[in-house]
């Protein structure tokens, strides 16, 4: 093949997806085993997120080894396998607004501002309308975010290969881990300690050196953690952990959960999207905004995408209709295209700068580094005119999200609306199925048991961080990225002939490096209002 | 001490945590140094990424012991006992779920060597159904403040459904704490 150009990428991209190996026929039509992994994993999205207690990144972390013993680590085993994890991250975030709406409890963070209308409209008989509107918002949030990202994305990536080299790399690394101790959680200081630790953590077992560093001599730390053990530890057993004494502080609070009943017309009408829509928009713009700032989430989106639709509809609203908080149809809106914009612009930095800015863009990076052939990051953009492998699987992942989300706007809505079951199951029986479940996850995974005890371990360290208020997020990406900022480092230092300033030499490292303390003293002077 | 607050003792702990690295562990468990000469040009040695990780952890003991502001958050007697209890199910069960196969193996099969079993049902099973089983059936019972048959069927019921997802579909699978007795 020869002279390639971007339309051919992209043609590439989405044979990759339709013609790749095939799961069955369908009246004669061939469905690939991609479509098809797409299919089950917005399924399961759309599941979990339904389930309080459960969520995204359990699924991804149970599903992960699942997948890869099933798919292998051929190339051909990339996309359906990712396509999965886009399916469950797409689906969770439209599942986390049904027992938000139908029982006032939220099934992700995120969806907590959707309690606030969606409950009072399904006390007074509009669940199913309340469900809709909420389904309407999400989508069309999700598919402005995913067109933002598949138009930015190449971009930004081959401005990062054209003018950064490889001190600018260095200080972007460093700028990207402060901003996320900076922004997340409870305090800078919390945060960087957060993201100290994780980078600590990391260095354990690895290095250059003969004798694996940090390692006491122990053979089970020698080999370094298991990035699984670790991520998956201090994330998923951590919450666990925390919602289980939860439970345990509230024992058997297990009154009757009352469902009004629908009454009058649940559908959705052009009226009422005419009615919605500057809502959505207003909240797609803001989440996305917010989704390509590595680390800060979709709680914080759905705060002010709420806050800037209520400041709306309080100069904007009838006589009459319901105010924000009481069952307006727009505070649903107005949260759901807001938290669920967040996901495809989240994505941005993990495929143009290899940066993950959330927890499924590290599953997606895990994913991707035990199948190999694929590394997200800026050299994934590269339009040579011979084959980049790399590329195509890029344009095969942003066409596994527009089939997730055409699959979200067809199914999506009537499946949501079938889960309320869901949420009657008792958490107190859920959660320690879940935490087996995960530690038979880990194992299959790294097949040792060193892996289970270090997930363990690190769980119990993640129960401590939230105890102490301190946010697990930087303690992962500091984890995930520690490796290719000593790995970048290493090599800056001999390029630039053992220059110890070498961060300080071109404007571009040194303006990173600048705003990396800029932006730890600013938060230090300012207290943050919200904790994602 | 009066005014040593949860901000204040978690810096205090960072501080001396980060210096212990710093000083003590790095330079003792690492080969080279911060920078290290070599074939006449200096390269990054092997101590210089956990220096700076060390260096994260002591800025931000250092922020933390000059941190004003309500946000004081720790863990209160409650939470030391019920992560307490947390810990002991889970090491118990773990334990359980490493050496019940090869307790029994040893006790009951002809040869007593797990290892040649451990392919093979129903040994393969014994561990991950003991100390699986127990490690569910422990903590619902203890949320729950009570023992239950449900609490026992869940438990079971659970180890069954994860026997059947990860190890009857593929062949390559072993269940824990199969591959690596």
């Amino acid at each position: 093949m020869t002279d390639l150009g971007a339309l051919d990428y992209i043609w590439l991209g989405v044979l990759a997806v339709f013609q790749g190996p095939e799961a069955f026929s369908l009246l004669g039509l061939p469905i690939s085993i991609t479509v098809l992994m797409v299919t089950f994993g917005l399924i399961l999205g759309i599941v979990v997120g339904a389930t309080p207690g459960l969520g995204s990144v359990i699924a991804m972390a149970i599903s992960l080894p699942i997948l890869i013993s099933a798919f292998g680590f051929s190339s051909d085993a990339l996309l359906p396998v990712l396509g999965f994890l886009i399916g469950v991250m797409k689906g969770s975030t439209v599942g986390g607004a049904v027992p938000a709406i139908l029982f006032n409890t939220p099934g992700t963070p995120d969806a907590y501002m959707t309690t606030l209308d969606g409950y009072p409209m399904a006390r007074a008989g509009k669940a199913s309308k309340a469900l809709r509107i909420s389904h309407f918002s999400s989508v069309t949030g999700d598919t402005f975010s995913d067109i933002v990202l598949i138009v930015c994305a190449p971009f930004l990536a081959i401005l990062v290969e054209a003018f950064l080299d490889l001190p600018e790399k260095t200080a972007l690394l460093i700028l990207s881990l402060s901003f996320i101790a900076a922004v997340v959680g409870g305090s800078a200081a919390k945060g960087l300690l957060s993201c100290g630790l994780g980078l600590l953590a990391v260095y354990i077992g690895t290095g250059e050196d003969f004798y694996p560093r940090l390692s006491f001599g122990l053979p089970a730390l020698s080999d370094g953690i298991p990035i699984t053990a670790a991520v998956i530890g201090i994330l998923v057993i951590g919450a666990i952990f925390s919602e289980l004494e939860e439970l345990w502080h509230q024992t058997r609070r297990t009154g009757t959960i009352e469902v009004a009943k629908d009454q009058g017309d649940q559908r959705l009408h052009w009226a009422d999207i005419r009615r919605i829509f500057p809502y959505i928009s207003r909240s797609a713009l803001i989440g996305t905004a917010i989704g390509a700032l590595p680390g800060i989430g979709s709680t914080l989106a759905a705060t002010i995408g709420y806050a800037t639709g209520k400041r709306r509809h309080a100069r904007k609203k009838v006589p009459g209709d319901p105010a924000f908080g009481e069952g307006a149809p727009e505070g649903i809106a107005a949260t759901e295209a807001a938290n669920s914009s967040v996901s495809g612009a989240n994505l941005i930095p993990v495929l143009s700068l290899g940066i993950p800015g959330n927890t499924a863009a590290v599953f997606l990076i895990l994913a991707a580094d035990s199948i190999g052939g694929f590394n997200p990051g800026p050299a994934v953009f590269k339009f040579s005119t011979d084959l980049n492998p790399e590329l195509v699987i890029a344009f095969g992942l942003f066409t596994t999200m527009i089939i997730a989300n055409l699959l979200n706007w067809t199914v999506g809505g009537a499946l949501m609306r079938w889960l309320g079951v869901l949420v009657r199951i008792p958490k107190q029986h859920l959660l320690p199925v879940v935490l087996l479940l995960t530690l038979a996850s880990l194992y299959v995974e790294e097949t040792s048991m060193s892996a289970v005890w270090f997930g363990f371990g690190f769980g119990i360290l993640g129960y401590f961080m939230k105890r102490f208020g301190i946010s697990p997020l930087p303690f992962v990406i500091g984890f995930v990225l520690g490796g290719r900022l000593e790995m970048t480092a290493r090599q800056a230092f001999s390029a630039t002939g053992g220059d110890p300033f070498f961060l300080l030499k071109s404007p571009i490292a040194a303006l990173f490096i600048f705003a990396a303390v800029a932006v730890v003293y600013f938060s230090v002077r300012k207290p943050k209002a919200v904790t994602p | 001490m009066r005014n040593l607050t949860a901000n204040r003792a978690l810096g205090l702990a960072c501080i001396a945590f980060a210096l212990l690295v710093a000083f003590v562990w790095i330079p003792l468990d690492t080969e080279t140094w911060l920078v290290e000469p070599k074939r006449g040009r200096n390269i990054v040695g092997d101590s210089l990424a956990p220096t700076l990780a060390a260096a994260f952890v002591l800025v931000a003991g250092i922020m933390l012991m000059f941190h004003r502001g309500g946000d004081e958050e720790k863990p209160s007697r409650d939470n030391l006992r019920f992560i307490c209890t947390m810990i002991g199910i889970g090491v118990v069960s773990l334990l359980i779920m490493r050496w019940a196969g090869p307790a029994l193996a040893a006790l009951l099969a002809e040869g007593g060597d797990y290892r040649l079993l451990r392919d093979t049902a129903p040994w393969k099973y014994t561990g991950f159904i003991l100390g699986g089983g127990t490690l569910i059936f422990s903590m619902i019972a203890f949320v729950e403040e009570r023992l239950s048959w449900r609490a026992l069927l869940i438990a079971l019921a659970a180890v069954a459904g994860i026997i059947l997802l990860y190890d009857v579909p593929f062949d390559d699978i072993l269940l824990p704490p199969n591959g690596d007795v």
